[in-house]
């Protein structure tokens, strides 16, 4: 057990019931987030029910005007009915048009609320609390999941509304000329609306419920494949892995073949019901034409015609809940993907814990460790332990150990991605009272994979330090080695392409530093500088970090596994490995 | 964007099964929507004119009769067009990732990966839309709305005249949206993949950007780049929701004509009201298909722009010129030549050694282009079995370059040699066992990823091989995450350096290249590593490695140097 983080990562996509076990209150309350306020939903709203209406009324409206016409009267009593024929035609297609604009802009404006409520629920954990999520899966989550919750206004609430609504003033309407037909219509609505639902439960709820996570191991494995292309290649495995890729499409696929057996068989249902609330209204009608209670043969017309026009919008309710379905299982993914509680492992801010700041740190506080220790979230073994150490301004203290001692865990829990054991002083205060972000405001972190954002170089440093000038960019660059390379790449507007895809792993690590030495921290730990980079190179960006930090009192914890030259630094401390190994000879 | 890509039917089979299929159902929901009409409009007649329940009972069962044979209909065609499309995406997703591998890394190389994955998953999932609710009316639309007409002319030629005017406004219409959802949609499309990775970029540098206080900042960040998703979106909605609009105000103002119309000849009783009632139901199904596309049409252009970028990678041709060139737009090197660099020490000694060569790996010449760059000029080295070779030289100095060249994945001048047999691009390389600068690890156990490539694991050589490496403190039990995760750097190029070591032995493997093996490791499991290779030499294997680290230098039976580029 070297590293318990080895625990902590099963695949979440591994397990069908994943997305089930989400709390529902966390569920409703990532819905919450995708539904617009009433007052931005309402004005879609109302232009679907009224567009809803005039369809229905188009066709009543048209059926009354030729049943009454074939009466031969005189052509004044139809004048009325043919205004409302193109008032209706006219007033259907306008409201559409508004309904549709009125919806997606509401949900659209939604969706930055939507991104935002989640963001913020990402922010304390990360990035320590994200560690369980692969790439992949965090690709498909974050961005699919919380896009595919815009649905939730749109295509569930919306059309649902719209056919609740439009269905109950339709019976009523109906029930005013003749109450049997009235009653036809209602009982095959309300027949046909839970046949609809329950096949929908029963077929095909199921297997949707086994096609997201199915999606996310396709995800998984088509990102494996198309990033590892020269490994698989090298190897010889890429028929092997385009095969196992074949076999988790072949199961998505089938999962689809299932799930549509069930939309088909609600739409058919709404069909069916559509059809027999027709024969149904003509079938108590008939006997009305010429009973003691009597309705007219226009008004005939219009109740056996009616039903036709609200079963079209009834018929959005297999897709609504169709999309119902998906929306929530996304909602469940991203409540147990970014839960709101945060695991004890990782610290909090005080704004968001309660807990009140009591002390202010010096500009160059002295760092303090007593017998720290650490583990990652889920996991109960420490990934570090018994580490004791002082860095004083001015210190440069190597930390060395084997590869798998928890160097990094280290690294993360100094500037409070991750909680310790033992104690961790700033200036004689416990790290735990001070507010994490007020830690790493004196203690800065030049990470082992340093991440470079899809943007320019000046882009990648400026965040650093807002008021660097381009001379200070360019002469931070040259302090790191990267000043020749720069300007061959066109200067400070060069791109480093995602995830630093245009930059050498060396080259990134170096632009890495020099956002650290930019923003100047009074005490900057740096893991693992030289892994990538060349020995002449790497050597000299060792001196140049420790040359410099001595003229500028900065405290240093470099972290690395190659010997650093003693005249440089002023202690060496040595992480206890988790496994015995021969001890580093450069202790 | 055309309605319909013919190149679909092309790439997916499936899609010709569905077309099929689905003009068969659709010739039939035709046939029942007339049959529906038809005793609908009877039975109403009759009813006014008098009739009884019991006059009417055999009408009204032939009614229930059509009512369910249209139910069964509508499922077959909703269960056809998910199975079209589920069936079509599998296909265009495996031609991709097949066309992918074929091209090789190099070629995959300057694409974002998110971006071909993303294309492949949820890019591809927007073809959902396009077959089940776009495609089905696209052909009702060609097999329904004639066949309607043709009934009304024959019935009410008025009524048929008034539909067969206002219908060529349809066609005029769809060209309107093509036109004006098509470069819109476009960029939609590509939005919504710089969204992708976006938000993703954020996300994942969360961590970065806490170090340095930034983290509450991009709030803001959010919001803006979600505002200007949202900005452009509505951009286009109102665009394709207008055409749509006006295509819909053209049917119901037609339903409302027909029905005004027939009303007025009702009146003067130069028509029957059960044609007036059969044409009336008829008008609006005969709209209906053409409609729904028109509705459709921006759903479905999200799948069909994915489908479009698929058929692009399917299309591309062999050339890599091109693909090349794209890649150095970015980099804005002079078009200068680079001067001619590379090797001193023993082995760039000129070629032909005679017996001395026997299974040896020759270097003769070779330089390689990449667009208006040179990374590797006029190399020549010889690399012998039995020999540890240290490949020393500056980042960017072309070393990985070389490594890909060795491999196959990347073009290049001048000749490769191994045992005299000449190695081209893009051939297998049984002979080479190879460990990269990155991982490069899969989910499964330590063992499973040594082992990759073969279809059993040698447990004895699986201890070995970690041993070789300097990881024997790792349990080859050990389950890993997506892409290896769960393991630190370290541990991970160890890993990553056993299986090269696996390969070799297990594939008897004449050439071991490993590229920076050790940059990661401390120095007791670098002198294992050391030893290790060593050991593989001594058995005659060529074992190269690119290193600057001592330890490996000092322990070369030879070093080639590559100079720093030379950069005018």
């Amino acid at each position: 057990m070297s590293d318990p983080r080895v625990n902590a990562s099963s695949d979440p996509t591994a397990d069908p019931t994943a997305d089930t076990t989400a709390d529902p209150a966390e569920v409703r309350a990532v819905l919450r987030l995708a539904q617009p306020p009433v007052r931005r939903f309402a004005p879609g709203l109302a232009a679907g029910v009224l567009s809803a209406l005039f369809a229905v009324a188009l066709l009543a409206s048209s059926a009354w005007l030729i049943t009454r016409a074939a009466e031969q009267p005189p052509i004044m009593f139809l004048s009325m009915a043919v205004v409302g024929v193109r008032a209706f035609a006219l007033g259907r297609s306008a409201f559409r048009y508004l309904e549709r604009l009125a919806g997606h802009d509401a949900a659209f404006r939604q969706l930055a609320d939507l991104r935002l409520g989640v963001f913020a629920r990402i922010l304390p954990l990360a990035p320590a609390g994200l560690g369980g999520t692969s790439r992949g899966d965090l690709l498909s989550r974050l961005v699919r999941d919380v896009d595919d919750l815009q649905d939730f206004p749109l295509r569930v609430v919306q059309p649902l509304a719209t056919a609740g609504i439009l269905a109950t003033l339709s019976v009523f309407g109906v029930w005013l000329v003749l109450p049997a037909a009235g009653l036809t219509l209602a009982l095959s609505l309300l027949a046909g609306g839970l046949l609809a639902a329950l096949a929908s439960t029963v077929l095909s709820a199921r297997s949707e419920r086994r096609l997201a996570p199915l999606r996310g191991t396709l995800a998984g494995e088509v990102l494996e494949v198309v990033e590892n292309l020269d490994v698989l290649t090298a190897f010889g495995a890429l028929d092997a892995r385009l095969a196992g890729l074949a076999t988790a499409d072949d199961r998505l696929r089938r999962a689809a073949l299932r799930r549509s057996l069930g939309v088909g068989v609600q739409g058919a249902v709404l069909s069916l019901f559509a059809g027999l609330a027709t024969v149904g209204a003509l079938w108590v009608g008939i006997p009305a034409l010429s009973g003691p209670v009597g309705i007219s043969g226009p008004g005939f017309a219009v109740v056996v015609l009616v039903p036709m026009a609200v079963f079209e919008v009834f018929g959005m309710i297999p897709l609504a809940l169709g999309v119902w379905r998906q929306v929530r299982s996304s909602a469940a993914r991203v409540a147990s993907a970014v839960p709101t509680v945060v695991p004890v492992e990782i610290p909090v801010e005080p704004a968001e814990a309660g807990i009140s700041v009591t002390s202010a740190l010096s500009a160059r506080p002295v760092l303090e460790l007593t017998n720290v220790g650490a583990r990652w979230p889920g996991s109960r073994a420490l990934a570090v332990s018994g580490v004791t150490l002082r860095l004083a301004p001015g210190d440069r203290v190597h930390l060395a150990g084997p590869s798998g001692a928890g160097k990094t865990t280290l690294a993360q829990t100094l500037v409070r991605f991750l909680d310790y054991t033992g104690s961790y002083r700033l200036d004689g205060v416990e790290a735990r009272t001070l507010a994490p972000a007020e830690v790493r405001g004196r203690v800065g972190l030049c990470e082992q994979r340093p991440w470079l954002f899809d943007d320019s170089i000046r882009q990648n440093l400026l965040f650093a330090r807002e008021t660097a000038t381009d001379g200070d960019l360019l002469a931070v660059l040259d302090r790191v080695g990267l000043g020749e390379w720069a300007a061959q790449r066109g200067g400070l507007d060069a791109r480093v392409g995602e995830r630093g895809a245009l930059v050498s792993g060396g080259q990134a690590q170096r632009i890495a530093l020099a956002r650290a030495l930019l923003a100047d921290f009074p005490v900057l730990i740096v893991d693992e500088p030289t892994a990538n980079v060349d020995e002449a190179q790497g050597e000299r960006l060792v001196r140049d970090i420790l040359v410099t930090a001595r003229q500028d009192g900065r405290a240093v914890l470099l972290i690395s596994h190659t010997p650093v030259p003693d005249d440089l630094i002023t202690a060496r401390v040595v992480v206890p490995g988790p496994v015995i190994r021969p001890a580093d000879p450069a202790s | 964007m055309r309605p319909f890509d013919p190149r679909l039917l092309r790439y997916a089979s499936a899609a010709r099964w569905f077309l099929s299929v689905g003009a068969l159902l659709g010739l039939a929901q035709t046939v029942i929507v007339i049959a529906f009409s038809w005793l609908l409009s009877q039975s109403i007649t009759l009813a006014v004119t008098g009739a009884s329940q019991t006059d009417l009972a055999s009408t009204t069962a032939a009614l229930a009769g059509v009512v369910v044979v249209r139910a069964a209909l509508v499922w077959l065609l909703e269960v056809a067009a998910t199975r079209g499309a589920a069936q079509v995406k599998s296909q265009l997703r495996r031609q991709v990732l097949e066309r992918v591998s074929e091209r090789g890394p190099d070629w995959l190389s300057i694409r974002a990966s998110a971006g071909v994955s993303t294309l492949v998953t949820q890019g591809l999932d927007a073809l959902d839309n396009y077959f089940a609710r776009y495609l089905p009316q696209l052909l009702l639309a060609g097999i329904s709305t004639p066949l309607l007409i043709l009934v009304m002319l024959w019935q009410d030629l008025p009524s048929g005249i008034t539909v067969i005017v206002v219908l060529p406004f349809i066609p005029v219409f769809m060209v309107l949206i093509g036109q004006a959802t098509q470069s819109v949609q476009r960029r939609q499309w590509e939005s919504l993949q710089r969204l992708s990775t976006g938000f993703l970029d954020l996300v994942g540098g969360l961590g970065t950007l806490k170090i340095y206080g930034r983290d509450r900042r991009q709030f803001a960040r959010v919001r803006t780049i979600t505002e200007d998703y949202r900005a452009r979106t509505m951009k286009v909605l109102r665009v394709s929701f207008l055409s749509g609009f006006v295509l819909e105000l053209v049917a119901s103002l037609s339903v409302a004509l027909v029905a005004v119309s027939i009303g007025l000849r009702l009146v003067d009783g130069s028509l029957a009201l059960g044609v007036g009632l059969f044409v009336l139901l008829l008008a609006p199904e005969a709209f209906l298909p053409v409609r729904q596309v028109g509705a459709q049409f921006h759903a479905a252009a999200d799948g069909l722009a994915a489908a479009e970028e698929v058929f692009a990678i399917l299309d591309e041709t062999e050339t890599e010129t091109e693909t090349e060139t794209e890649t150095e737009t970015e980099t804005a090197t002079g078009a200068a030549p680079a001067e001619p660099r590379a090797a001193s020490t023993p082995a760039a000694a000129p070629a032909g050694r005679g017996h001395a060569d026997a299974g040896a790996l020759r270097f003769e010449h070779v330089s390689i282009r990449r667009g208006t760059d040179a990374p590797v000029h006029d190399f020549s080295a010889v690399f012998r079995p039995g020999e540890l070779t240290v490949v020393v030289g500056p980042s960017g100095a072309g070393k990985s370059t070389l490594v890909a060249a060795l491999q196959g994945f990347i073009p290049f001048d001048g000749r490769i040699l191994l045992n005299g047999v000449e190695q081209t691009p893009g051939t297998p390389r049984p002979w080479l066992a190879w460990a990269g600068q990155r991982p490069g690890l899969f989910q499964g156990t330590i063992a499973d990823n040594l082992a990759l490539g073969d279809a059993s694991v040698d447990r004895g050589t699986v201890t070995r091989s970690l041993e070789c490496a300097g990881a024997d403190d790792l349990d080859p039990a050990t389950m890993l995450g997506v892409a290896g995760e769960g393991l630190s750097g370290g541990q991970a190029q160890r890993v990553a350096a056993a299986r090269a070591l696996y390969r070799a032995e297990t594939h008897d493997c004449a050439v071991v290249v490993l590229d920076e093996p050790s940059s990661a490791l401390d120095e007791a499991a670098e002198g294992t590593l050391v030893a290790g290779l060593h050991r593989l030499a001594t058995r005659g294997r060529i074992v190269i490695v690119v290193s600057h680290r001592p330890a490996l230098r000092d322990a070369a039976d030879q070093i080639v140097a590559l100079s720093e580029v030379a950069h005018v």
